[in-house]
């Protein structure tokens, strides 16, 4: 069984449409990275897999079933953790709220010590999970944030731009442990992200998304001058570095950005918060 | 009268079992409030309740059903609008500020002696009656046991509301939950140092706590103990050397305070100069 299935699917907020006409399937154990310009809808995608946003057409499978919210085979990492940069909790705290945190009353989580100690050790992060998260450099802290994504050993992860505001060396490590996640516990992956390359040697799909299209294929299959000169109605070329990366040349900020009222440049593309959503989704 | 005497007198004895009560429940929500960055709504809470006192007192009712309506529903539409909302800070000014203008209102309508505005005000734990005792001790135990059954979602909601959401938490339910708690601790702390002084058992013990350690449990535990220890000591030493129980209390929790704070500063020194 595929673990999603896109078929047609589009997604509008109110009645502002953010894209249609997604088809595609993501298979166990690959990599799938979603790119496009801010505010395209990429963070979009993964709050309508998470059950967190209703689509308004077209059929999406998340295990063959509807999404659905809390589904304990999908983890999740937002884009910005505001507490965390703040927070007094130590590392292995956190994680284990990733075990854990949903359960109302005083029992004990029957091995959760156990998992969260082997969650650590997966993203390399035992040494430092002892302390405060605010004293984490950013890598240490995604690598916390992987292992709070993963210790209820979901199938299906979403990363929210895991390497945005990181160096070069911590994006490396991140993408390494990404891939380490992917062949050890078989998990999908999918990863929001605004640069391919440092994806591209572990990235098994690409999803674009611009102007209200979304395309999909392998990154020889989207990533080509003809693909997205298409996508952004506006000619676009490649140039390919003898280390194989692709600088892509023609996505001014006027393309960037296909709906320039009201967008804020914080960053934060849907101009929603996660948690947000859920109330409206609820409703 | 020895001082013996003094502190196993009646009215000491009531005042010992509502500090009591109330410096447990209110060490438990002053951490979530601590975490939630919350401090102005704890604040907020206990000046709204001023002016359901002021109002239940002008119709002849006990102040307590006053506190308690009003910091109640103030609590939930907080917590309703708080979720969400970006400007949640001004939403609760502009509440507060309506709702202490209605207490000035109330007051100024309210002829009679008023003795009793002042006990809401700065708190007047020595003339607790044993049916205060009853209601502070019911109403700190519901809080008790909310927390520990909320205790973990309530955590992650508060440290993390997106991954939550995620996992299927409603940041909106535990932001009214937490609020409703902290609306009741608010109505039973008003008993012991009153509305003005509030933050001195709500805030100020979780604040140290938070300072001194990371583990949730722990910090609890902390926070739960400082609020004990600064509430029995202000007792003991109002009932020594004289002054307001309140006065006391407030002192010892703001002294704890800057205690932890100068620790955690010196903590953090020493580990500088350590990698350096």
């Amino acid at each position: 069984m595929s673990v999603l299935e896109l078929h047609n699917v589009g997604i509008s907020r109110g009645d502002r449409p953010i894209w249609n006409g997604a088809t595609f399937t993501i298979e166990p154990g690959s990599v799938t990275a979603v790119l496009g310009p801010n505010g395209s809808g990429k963070s979009t995608l993964l709050h309508a897999i998470s059950g967190l946003l209703p689509i308004a057409e077209g059929e999406l499978l998340v295990f063959g079933a509807k999404p659905h919210r809390g589904n304990s085979q999908v983890g999740y990492v937002a884009q910005t953790r505001v507490a965390d940069a703040t927070s007094t909790l130590t590392g292995r705290d956190y994680v284990g709220l990733g075990m854990d945190g949903v359960h109302y009353g005083w029992g004990r989580t029957k091995g959760k010590r156990a998992a969260v100690a082997e969650a650590l050790r997966q993203v390399g992060a035992t040494g430092f999970a002892d302390r405060p998260m605010h004293s984490l450099s950013g890598g240490q802290r995604q690598r916390i944030a992987l292992a709070h994504a993963t210790v209820f050993k979901p199938t299906l992860l979403l990363l929210d731009e895991p390497l945005a505001a990181l160096d070069i060396a911590a994006q490396a490590e991140i993408v390494d442990l990404i891939n380490l996640l992917r062949v050890e516990q078989d998990m999908a992956i999918i990863v929001v992200a605004h640069d391919l390359n440092p994806l591209s040697g572990i990235v098994d799909q690409v999803v674009w998304i611009a102007r209200r299209q979304v395309k999909s294929g392998s990154i020889d299959e989207v990533v080509n001058e003809s693909v997205l000169s298409d996508l952004y109605g506006h000619p676009i070329e490649i140039l390919v570095t003898p280390t194989g990366r692709r600088v892509i040349v023609g996505l001014e900020e006027e393309f960037a950005h296909p709906h320039p009222h009201g967008h804020d440049h914080s960053g934060e593309e849907g101009h929603q918060h996660f948690a947000e959503l859920y109330e409206e989704g609820r409703q | 009268m020895s001082l013996w005497q003094l502190l196993t007198s009646a009215f000491v004895l009531h005042a010992f079992y509502a500090i009591t009560a109330v410096a447990l429940a209110a060490g438990a929500v002053g951490y979530f409030v601590v975490l939630r960055r919350q401090a102005f709504a704890a604040h907020a809470i206990g000046h709204i309740g001023f002016a359901g006192a002021a109002g239940a007192i002008l119709i002849g009712w006990s102040p307590l059903i006053g506190l308690l309506v009003f910091c109640v529903v103030a609590g939930v539409l907080v917590g309703v609008a708080g979720a969400s909302l970006d400007d949640r800070d001004t939403v609760v000014g502009v509440t507060l500020t309506g709702a202490l203008g209605l207490g000035v209102l109330f007051l100024s309508l309210y002829s009679g002696y008023a003795n009793a505005t002042y006990s809401i005000l700065f708190g007047q734990v020595l003339g607790v009656s044993t049916s205060d005792i009853r209601t502070v001790a019911l109403v700190s135990g519901l809080v008790l046991v909310s927390v520990v059954v909320v205790f973990r979602p309530l955590l992650f909601s508060s440290v993390d509301s997106q991954s939550a959401a995620s996992r299927g938490i409603s940041n909106q339910l535990m932001s009214v939950l937490f609020m409703t708690l902290l609306a009741l601790t608010t109505v039973v702390a008003v008993q012991v140092v009153g509305v003005l002084l509030v933050f001195s058992l709500l805030v100020a013990p979780a604040a140290a706590a938070e300072a001194l350690t990371s583990h949730p449990l722990r910090a609890v535990a902390l926070s739960v103990g400082l609020a004990l220890v600064s509430g029995w000591m202000g007792l003991f030493l109002a009932v020594w050397l004289g002054g307001p129980v309140s006065f006391w209390i407030t002192a010892l929790a703001s002294l704890a305070y800057v205690m932890a704070r100068l620790s955690d500063l010196l903590k953090a020194q020493r580990l500088r100069r350590a990698r350096v």
